[in-house]
């Protein structure tokens, strides 16, 4: 397993407050190359806004965030996708009215090179001039991506690739997370955090996207996941750290946090969600 | 030392009066999260009910009010109803457009039934002067002051306490769970409306008494400077639009001090601007709150363009350049070449509105800054008309993107009222900076359009230019939506978080578009200006504005096609309806209620 | 519309646009076919109201006109299109216009900037632009095609500020306009006329036509300390400075320019106008013969209403066209040439209006000194308020 003397996630104190509450309560966490820990915790927890601390979406009012070894508190998302780090959303953020391709080449954005020469002050203007003439290496270079995207794609199977020039509002709502994913893998990311990635699907959604990130995972990526549904929590995770009120309440491998008391009464306390009905479904 | 009083207490009369606009405002923003652009119209309509009861009627002053109160709110009741409940689950930008039609429509209402004189509107208080400071206030001003203060207390109260006020609050939360609560959000509408027009009637009629003068040109004045105060005091927020108020009438009061009264209005937008920039929330509500919800898909209509294929663009493009050569008449030419010139403007408006969201509507003001440019070029530099053109271009696409930046981290809205702002502000520098603009005066002689030496005169010439200017603008711009650029603009307008999130700077790309679309509407400001050979500050007004951004909704967002179909029906319909003479802009309102009821995605679609 | 039929209009309009320039002359110019003047001019938009008064004085004149036998028989009338005061409506009607060889001549347009971007049209179109409104100093440079019988503020102020510095004896003064071109052109000649009478210029504030509140503008006046207010203005605005200035407690002297001349002027100011002096270039009372017929004529046409400055502008225009044409006959480069050659034309401004052939405007505008007393215009009697 990882290296944990080395995380390429490290974050030390994370804390967020919105008015008198703190969403983000002093969290620690150290996520290691190739390691995949799910988060778990009942609603409000305060997951989603961890992920946005992480994202540069949102910024910490204390604490630090490091990103192989870079201190990243602060940065923008801008430049921390340009890092690789890629996220999905919980409500499920796709571009309504792009096509799944466009929807797609977005998460290729930051490795546009040709068509985006890295020259300061004029490189944007640059950019829009070559956009405009394309000369045969921007259209190489987009060519190669339009490939690329319909390679990501056909990890879907038939459920994106008849669809690729759909607008994205029109895609049903678990094809819009596979959209959703398959942008974020466009990135090539070092990092990849997932929110959420099976709400709303149904069983055999929810096993084929199970299967695809564990395939992921075997292929190396490093994965922070959000996630309710506790089988596939049990079945993915390297560890598992479990939020409650900010704070976090557990952490270790799946089995032990499962049955550690104090998450059970998070869960009961709160008396909603995850355990108990996602347990009675599996 | 007595006179910073006297500015003073007058900031804060006018600013009373300002305030009973802006609360109107307010609270319908509160509840529908919706600037209402015809709050300035109900205010007309009150103002000349008021006069029909007093001057006609002779009714005492209570009367008065309840009778323009009672009149006002049936006319919000009846907005609401038929005018935007239809559109609920519409787009965003849906109902602010359809406030717009609404406004036009009952503008030329009252006009028609009371003819555009101004009317006196005598105060039925009698006519005493407390001394106050250098000068004297008088029952009005305190009982504009009563009415504002008071019915911004009366709200507050309403709003916490009252159980129609709950359902209001969780209304303007969030409307779905309300709805799911079992709050009648039509009822609640309908309520806010009603109070909302109520007042609106009144502040106009107390205001017609104050100036003893009413007019129909008061209604655009007062919904600027509501939706000024309302913003400054942050929108939705009832006793924050009477503080917002009062602190627009003392800045304009104090800019009137320091730097004389042209400059007031200056002050007035520059005031917005700055708190836009930063405190978007308003001057009382915290700029660091968790960020609003995203506004994917809501401001923009889904929809699937209609594709119309390259080969009849073709020969449309072709059947309009060999136009001139058939017996067509000098005046269809001219009102073509206004489309053409509008066209540029529209494709201007619809790449910053449409394909990357943000929605101007002080648009006019990059033509006010190319025309200026290419006219000053030619006439003080001795530039090659041709080349002054281009500097226009190129002037509107740099001070246009530097001057709209600031609010580049804005949304929704939010951007509407900022670009509105910087377009006032660009009109009123011209006006005031006279060394370089000549002022008010304007320009004059601006030598007309030429090419290599050769003055193109005829208008088939002009057409000819025009058209191929704005073809060649339009195909750069076909081009630029299809690159990658296109999916980004587009990217940012749908989800400007996930869009961030994908490594999309929104400064860089929105100054991309602005850049590209500042070019198109300066030239298209810099043929303007050789073609009418004069301009003054007024020249490229927020009528222009407002057209432009008709022309991008009626065409599509984004849909340059449409662009050129939107400008060529907006330019051709009024002309059409010069039958109707007086009636014409009432129709033209009404059409475009029509069209945002019923094709709020355009005809063309969004792209 | 006036005295033809706005159907025949459309469809003459509707012919013109399909056929074009290309239309015979010849075939309408019937004598049984009025001779028909062109409009252009705000019927909607922020200035309508100025387009609904020239309206008036227009069709006062034709009344007139026709009831002395018309022009060599024929009627006079006029087609307007309302161009919002905006340029890039008043260009397309130019267009029009040009192209619609029934038109003989053409007003307006109201505001500058809309006349003076249709001007090319019409110079290169050889249709007569008569912006009987435009005071602009560069309007008539436009070509020889351009003429006006707006007083020039060269000549008017002077005599406003003769009356404010040597017959009022007002020696420091406060000046408030219009910041538009004509506000401006204005306060530039009222300055230089009134400091070489003599009279110190404190503080000069230009404000925009939409202005409602001028209280902080007055509080700026008080500190001046002038002897007297100065407003170019327009009356709305006028009576709006005035009644604020009472109320703010100014009691200086104050002097108008005759565009407050109206009888709106008086009601929207009420008491508040009351001993305000203004120029004017005619009075109600005045004994000369074409002013007593034109506000006998008015209120006889329109319920007693009292005509005001504009009216007299828009009916001077038509009765100075009708002795163009007159002259000229139907044939636009000979009416150019007869704008030279009308001589002594009977106005309500001018008195008798010739044309000054290089600046192609006219001199010499009527000069009365009125003063507001018991709320109607009374000539000035001499003596101090």
């Amino acid at each position: 397993m990882a290296e944990r003397h080395n995380p390429m996630l490290s974050l030390r104190g994370l804390t967020r407050r919105f008015g008198g509450l703190t969403a983000v309560d002093a969290i620690d966490l150290d996520l290691a190359k190739g390691e995949l820990i799910s988060i778990i915790g009942p609603n409000g927890a305060g997951k989603t806004t961890l992920f946005n601390l992480v994202t540069g979406l949102d910024r910490p009012d204390a604490g630090t965030v490091s990103f192989e070894g870079q201190d990243i508190t602060g940065l923008s998302p801008e430049r921390l996708a340009a890092e690789g780090i890629a996220r999905t959303f919980q409500l499920g953020r796709v571009f309504g009215n792009l096509s799944v391709m466009d929807n797609v080449l977005i998460g290729a954005h930051t490795r546009l090179r040709a068509v985006r020469p890295a020259v300061p002050v004029i490189g944007p203007l640059l950019e829009l001039g070559l956009a405009l003439l394309r000369p045969a290496r921007v259209k190489d270079e987009e060519e190669r991506l339009r490939e690329e995207v319909k390679a990501i794609l056909a990890r879907f199977g038939e459920r994106l690739l008849p669809r690729i020039d759909q607008p994205a509002y029109s895609l049903s709502y678990a094809n819009r997370r596979r959209v959703e994913i398959a942008r974020a893998l466009a990135l090539r990311p070092r990092l990849l955090l997932l929110d959420e990635p099976t709400a709303g699907m149904n069983p055999t959604e929810t096993a084929e996207m199970q299967a695809l990130v564990a395939e992921l995972k075997a292929e190396g990526l490093t994965i922070l996941l959000i996630e309710h549904k506790l089988e596939m929590v049990m079945r993915l995770s390297d560890r598992v750290i479990v939020m409650d009120e900010g704070k976090k309440i557990a952490e270790g491998p799946g089995e032990q946090v499962r049955t550690d008391p104090k998450v059970i009464e998070a869960y009961l306390g709160h008396g909603l969600s995850g355990v108990t009905e996602q347990e009675s479904a599996a | 030392m007595s006179s910073w009083l006297d500015y003073t207490i007058n900031g804060l009369i006018v600013g009373n009066v300002y305030a009973l606009v802006a609360v109107g405002l307010a609270l319908i923003f509160g509840v529908s999260r919706l600037i209402n652009f015809a709050q300035g119209s109900i205010y007309l309509v009150g103002a000349y009910i008021g006069w029909v009861a007093v001057v006609q009627l002779h009714t005492p002053l209570p009367l008065t009010i309840i009778v323009v109160a009672a009149a006002a709110a049936a006319v919000g009741l009846i907005i609401e109803r038929f005018g935007l409940r239809p559109l609920q689950n519409s787009v965003r930008i849906a109902p602010l457009l359809a406030t717009i039609g609404i406004s036009f429509v009952l503008d030329q209402l009252v006009m028609l039934t009371f003819s555009p004189n101004p009317r006196a509107l005598p105060s039925q208080l009698p006519d005493v002067r407390f001394q106050l400071g250098g000068g004297t206030i008088g029952p009005l001003d305190l009982l504009i002051a009563g009415v504002g203060i008071t019915s911004a207390l009366l709200l507050f109260v309403f709003l916490r306490y009252s159980k129609l006020g709950w359902a209001v609050r969780a209304a303007s939360q969030d409307r779905d769970a309300a709805m799911q609560m079992g709050v009648d959000v039509n009822r609640v509408n309908q309520a806010v409306f009603g109070i909302a027009a109520a007042l609106g009637g009144v502040s106009g009629m107390l205001v017609g008494m104050y100036y003893n003068q009413i007019d129909t040109a008061m209604s655009l004045q007062a919904t600027l400077k509501g939706v000024v105060a309302e913003v400054v005091g942050g929108a939705g927020n009832v006793p924050g639009a009477v503080i917002g108020s009062l602190l627009l009438g003392l800045v304009e009061s104090y800019g009137v001090a320091v730097f004389g009264t042209s400059y007031r209005n200056l002050f007035a937008f520059l005031l917005l601007v700055v708190v836009l920039v930063l405190r978007p929330n308003g001057l009382f509500v915290s700029a660091r709150q968790a960020p609003p919800e995203p506004l994917t898909g809501t401001f923009i209509a889904p929809s699937r363009p209609v594709r119309i294929p390259r080969w009849a663009l073709a020969v449309a493009a072709a059947g309009f350049a060999v136009l001139p050569f058939f017996p067509v008449s000098f005046y269809v030419l001219q009102t073509l070449i206004n489309a053409w010139l509008l066209g540029m403007l529209a494709l201007s408006l619809t790449l910053v509105a449409g394909t990357i969201g943000q929605v101007s509507l002080g648009h006019a003001a990059l033509l006010a800054i190319g025309a200026y440019t290419s006219a000053l070029l030619s006439l003080t530099s001795a530039v090659p008309v041709g080349l002054a053109i281009i500097g226009g271009g190129l002037m509107s696409a740099a001070l246009g993107t530097l001057l709209i930046s600031p609010s580049f981290r804005l949304r929704g809205h939010y951007v509407s009222i900022a670009t509105l702002a910087i377009g006032e502000i660009v009109s009123l520098v011209i006006l005031n900076w006279e060394s370089v603009t000549r002022g008010p005066i304007g320009i004059s002689g601006i030598p007309p359009l030429s090419l290599f030496g050769y003055d193109l005169i005829s208008p088939s010439s002009v057409y000819w230019f025009s058209l191929a200017v704005m073809l060649v603008l339009a195909l750069l711009q076909g081009r630029l939506l299809t690159s990658h650029l296109g999916r980004s603009f587009r990217a940012i307008r749908d989800d400007d978080i996930a869009a961030r999130a994908y490594g999309l700077s929104l400064n860089r790309y929105k100054s991309l578009a602005f850049i590209f679309g500042g070019f198109a509407a300066g030239v298209s400001g810099g043929i303007a200006a050789h073609l009418y050979s004069y301009i003054n500050h007024e020249t490229f007004n927020t009528q222009q504005s407002i057209l432009a951004l008709t022309v991008v909704i009626l065409g599509g967002l984004g849909n340059v096609v449409g662009a050129i179909v939107g400008s060529v029906a907006l330019v051709g319909l009024p002309e059409v309806f010069r039958i109707a003479a007086e009636y014409r802009i009432l129709i033209y309102g009404i059409v475009l209620l029509l069209l945002v009821r019923f094709r709020p995605q355009g005809l063309l679609g969004t792209i | 519309m006036s005295n033809i039929d706005r159907r025949t209009l459309v469809r003459g309009s509707l012919a013109t646009m399909v056929a074009g320039a290309a239309f015979s002359r010849a075939a309408l110019a019937q004598s049984s076919e009025p001779i028909l003047l062109g409009v252009s001019g705000p019927l909607t938009g922020p200035n309508a109201q100025y387009g609904a008064q020239w309206k008036q004085g227009f069709d006062l004149a034709l009344d007139e006109i026709h009831a002395a036998g018309g022009i060599n028989g024929r009627k006079l009338a006029y087609q307007f299109e309302d161009s919002q005061s905006d340029p890039r409506q008043s260009v397309a009607i130019a267009q029009k216009f040009v192209s619609d060889p029934r038109i003989v001549l053409e007003l307006g347009d109201f505001s500058s900037p809309a006349s003076m971007a249709a001007s090319p049209i019409y110079q290169r179109g050889g249709l007569v632009q008569f912006g009987f409104t435009n005071s602009h100093p560069d309007f008539t440079k436009g070509g020889d095609f351009m003429w006006s019988t707006s007083v020039s503020q060269a000549d008017e102020q002077p005599l406003l500020a003769s009356y404010a510095v040597r017959r009022l004896g007002l020696k420091k003064l406060a000046v408030l306009h219009l910041n538009t071109d004509w506000g401006r052109t204005s306060r530039d000649h009222f300055v230089k006329a009134a400091k070489e009478y003599g009279a110190e210029v404190a503080v000069t504030e230009g404000y925009i036509a939409e202005e409602r509140d001028f209280r902080s503008t007055l509080v700026r006046v008080r500190d001046a300390n002038p002897d007297g207010l100065i407003l170019i203005s327009y009356y709305s605005d006028g009576a709006l400075i005035a009644r604020q200035a009472r109320q703010v407690g100014l009691k200086q002297t104050i002097c108008a320019a005759s565009s407050v001349y109206s009888p709106k002027f008086l009601e929207l100011g009420g008491e508040a106008v009351e001993d305000v002096h203004l120029g004017t270039r005619y009075f109600p009372q005045d004994p000369r013969p074409e002013v007593k017929k034109f506000i006998a004529g008015f209120k006889a046409k329109y319920n007693g209403q009292e005509p005001d400055a504009f009216n007299a502008y828009s009916y001077d225009a038509v009765h100075m066209a009708a002795a163009v044409v007159k002259i000229g006959g139907t044939d636009r480069r000979a009416i150019r040439d007869a704008f030279a050659k009308v001589k002594d034309v009977s106005s309500v401004i001018f008195g008798q209006a010739t044309f000054d052939v290089e600046s192609r405007r006219v001199k010499g505008a009527m000069n009365a000194e009125l003063v507001v007393r018991k709320g109607q215009f009374a000539l000035w009697d001499g003596k101090p308020t």
